[in-house]
């Protein structure tokens, strides 16, 4: 227990200044992108006639602030606010904060991506230990090929196929949105049910791109460790093959935690293409309107959880690690 | 699961015209051909050999666990109280392994599941063989471990990665012994082990050889193992045994050229070191083993036109054998054996 929270205060000390590093760099990318919303809606307000007195009070009212100092005094005062939780106002929802924007926006994002990935690992697993133990047969082949088929179609090209397939040639799945706008919001069957109707392509996209990765990467594991002296050394003890196929499955599913962990962390970056393409209101395509509307307090703050989500998947993959793994806890004893 | 018939005494084992095949891209190749063998009840026999000579696939096919794409291809292996384990198959045979016969993996190879304590895979091995008493099976765990000089409880509770070379072969010692196998094949039990390491586990396989009453195979590339603990001693060449006989005799009065030449490599610890000579030329490997003839022509001091043609007639004389053309005519032929290996050097 103790080596656990010895290992999880170094993770996050690095963590921590690995989250700094990164918004450090991205408050510097996202502050050199050129266009400037406030001056954008005041030269529009003059435009219309409005007294430059009388529009710079409007841009302020709307807004709530006006940035005024050095690039150096604005990122203290980032950093100062981040400090504080505080991501500092949306520009392009104006008077809306950065954080409400971004958690509204993230439950669609992080429950889908959830869904897909988790569902690919299973299927994905299941199937790789299948096409291992079936490797000289036909079955194995088939399930090692659609693996490496599926695997090499770009996530994108998924989506459209997806998309096309089911929402155009047999119309069967909503083609845009979260639920139908018809529909009043709430814990009923009708709302749920359409819920899931609009998820459906989005998880079906993430779990077929993630599929073929983890077929091929357990198989691959699987092999190895079928290879390996214990396994036989099992079978010429006698035990029983359901023991060996638990020997065989927990010791070959112990990498797989690190892809998985990271993929988790990275799909909340790949979820930009899919949400786009399904018109989906994730994390992605609140990105994608934010930089189109150089809304930067919101890019930061989407910046911000990206990263976060990374590093803390990070984390979560070693301490399970240190929970599975008898040979990373004790080396973690001898460090 | 019935009560365990255990066999009054060690079993016997009667290994008869064993032939292990491989199926390579050239076609079946034989990596032991026509092999007989007794391992006579209570005994430790020792299987010598170079790599490739056959040895583990012989001490695999005990357990008819030759791993694909090897078969046994011929001849039967009796175990006593088991039958010929060439004929079982599916739960009988994996009831058979660990439970009748133990094998004990060679150290350096990691022969435990990483993930799991030692305890946790007795028990497993205890559930795999319907083991009504798990506590005792551990007890008696660790008492075998206690019996090699080792503190039990901790290495019940320890990882693989956490013992010795030399601890973890006394757990493999005991992961053979401690469902009461009374046959137990030892693979390289010293390979890959110090000198003082080595020695103690000799000393524990003869002395656990003779406190449980087992029947012992010692499959090792080492002689020095086989004079320390076999009663008798088995070479093997090219998948085929070229002499076998009661060690001492063997180690004092070789009769096959090749152990002539393999007891004439080892260096001396007194003497003049270029008196141990090498032999010459390497052992086949499965793609070269000549098909007709003596398998050990190619290297034989005393080749001759017969060799080439016809495969060597087992010759018995008491308990010993040799296979070669050359013993034929008696023991006349050694001072002629010494002769034609100085010649060699010269």
């Amino acid at each position: 227990m103790a080596v656990l929270l010895r290992r999880l205060a170094g993770h996050v000390a690095r963590g921590f200044v690995m989250i700094l590093v990164v918004t450090t760099i991205s408050f510097l990318i996202i502050r050199s992108v050129p266009g400037d919303p406030l001056a954008a809606r005041y030269q529009k307000l003059v435009e219309q006639g409005m007294a430059p007195d009388a529009a710079q009070r409007a841009v302020e009212v709307l807004y709530g602030f006006t940035p005024k100092g050095s690039l150096w005094e604005q990122y203290l005062d980032y950093m100062g606010g981040l400090a504080r939780l505080d991501l500092g106002q949306s520009l392009s929802v104006p008077g809306a904060d950065v954080s409400t924007v971004l958690f509204s926006a993230a439950k669609w994002t992080v429950i889908p991506v959830l869904a897909g990935t988790l569902l690919s690992f299973l299927v994905g697993v299941v199937m790789g230990v299948y096409a291992a133990i079936k490797r000289t047969g036909v079955l194995g082949d088939l399930l090692a090929i659609s693996g490496s088929l599926l695997h090499g179609v770009p996530q994108y090209v998924l989506a459209l196929l997806l998309g096309a397939i089911f929402t155009t040639l047999i119309p069967v799945l909503p083609a845009g949105g979260t639920a139908d706008i018809v529909i009043d919001p709430g814990f009923t069957p009708d709302y749920i049910g359409s819920l899931v109707q609009h998820a459906t392509l989005p998880v079906v996209t993430y779990a077929l791109a993630g599929y073929g990765g983890w077929i091929l990467a357990m198989k691959s594991s699987v092999v190895t460790v079928l290879g390996d002296d214990f396994i036989l050394a099992a079978e010429l003890r006698g035990m029983k093959r359901s023991i060996i196929f638990r020997y065989v499955a927990r010791n070959a599913i112990l990498p797989l935690f690190t892809i998985l962990a990271l993929s988790l962390g990275l799909l909340f970056g790949g979820a930009i293409f899919i949400e786009r393409i399904f018109n989906y209101p994730g994390l992605g395509l609140m990105l994608i309107d934010s930089i189109n509307n150089r809304d930067y307090s919101l890019m930061g703050g989407a910046f911000l959880l990206i990263t976060t989500a990374v590093v803390v998947a990070n984390i979560a993959a070693d301490l399970l690690y240190t929970v599975i793994d008898p040979r990373v806890r004790s080396g973690g004893e001898a460090a | 699961m019935a009560p365990e018939q255990s066999p009054p005494g060690p079993p016997g084992v009667r290994i008869r015209g064993l032939t292990v095949v491989y199926r390579t891209p050239a076609g079946e190749l034989p990596a032991v051909s026509g092999v007989d063998l007794d391992l006579a009840p209570g005994t430790i026999t020792g299987v010598v050999g170079e790599s490739g000579s056959g040895k583990s696939t012989l001490a695999l096919s005990l357990l008819n666990a030759v791993q694909p794409p090897g078969r046994i291809a011929a001849g039967s292996v009796e175990i006593d109280g088991l039958g010929d384990v060439v004929a079982l198959g599916g739960e009988g045979l994996r009831r058979a392994r660990g439970r009748h016969v133990g094998y004990v993996f060679q150290a350096a190879q990691n022969s435990l599941n990483p993930l799991k304590t030692v305890g946790k895979q007795v028990l497993d091995l205890g559930r795999s063989h319907g083991v009504e008493d798990p506590r005792g099976l551990l007890a008696d765990a660790r008492d075998l471990l206690g019996r090699m000089g080792l503190d039990g409880a901790r290495v019940l509770d320890s990882y693989q990665h956490e013992l010795s070379g030399g601890m973890r072969q006394r757990v493999g010692i005991m992961l053979a012994l401690v469902l009461n196998a009374r046959l137990v094949v030892l693979d390289e039990p010293t390979t890959a082990l110090d000198m003082i390491t080595q020695a103690t586990i000799l000393r524990i396989v003869r002395e656990v050889h003779a406190e449980r009453g087992l029947t012992t195979l010692v499959i090792t590339h080492d002689l020095g193992v086989v004079a320390e603990v076999a009663d008798r001693l088995a070479v093997m060449y090219g998948g085929r045994v070229a002499e076998q006989g009661p060690t001492r005799e063997v180690l004092a009065g070789p009769r096959h050229p090749y152990t002539r030449g393999l007891l004439g490599a080892i260096p001396r610890l007194v003497g003049d070191i270029g008196e141990a000579r090498a032999l010459p030329g390497r052992p086949p490997t499965l793609a070269d083993i000549p098909a007709d003839g003596c398998v050990f022509r190619e290297r034989c001091p005393l080749r001759m036109d017969v060799c080439e043609t016809g495969s060597p007639p087992v010759v018995t004389r008491g308990s010993r054998s040799a296979a070669c053309h050359a013993v034929r005519d008696g023991d006349g032929d050694r001072p002629a054996v010494a002769a034609a290996t100085g010649e060699d050097q010269a």
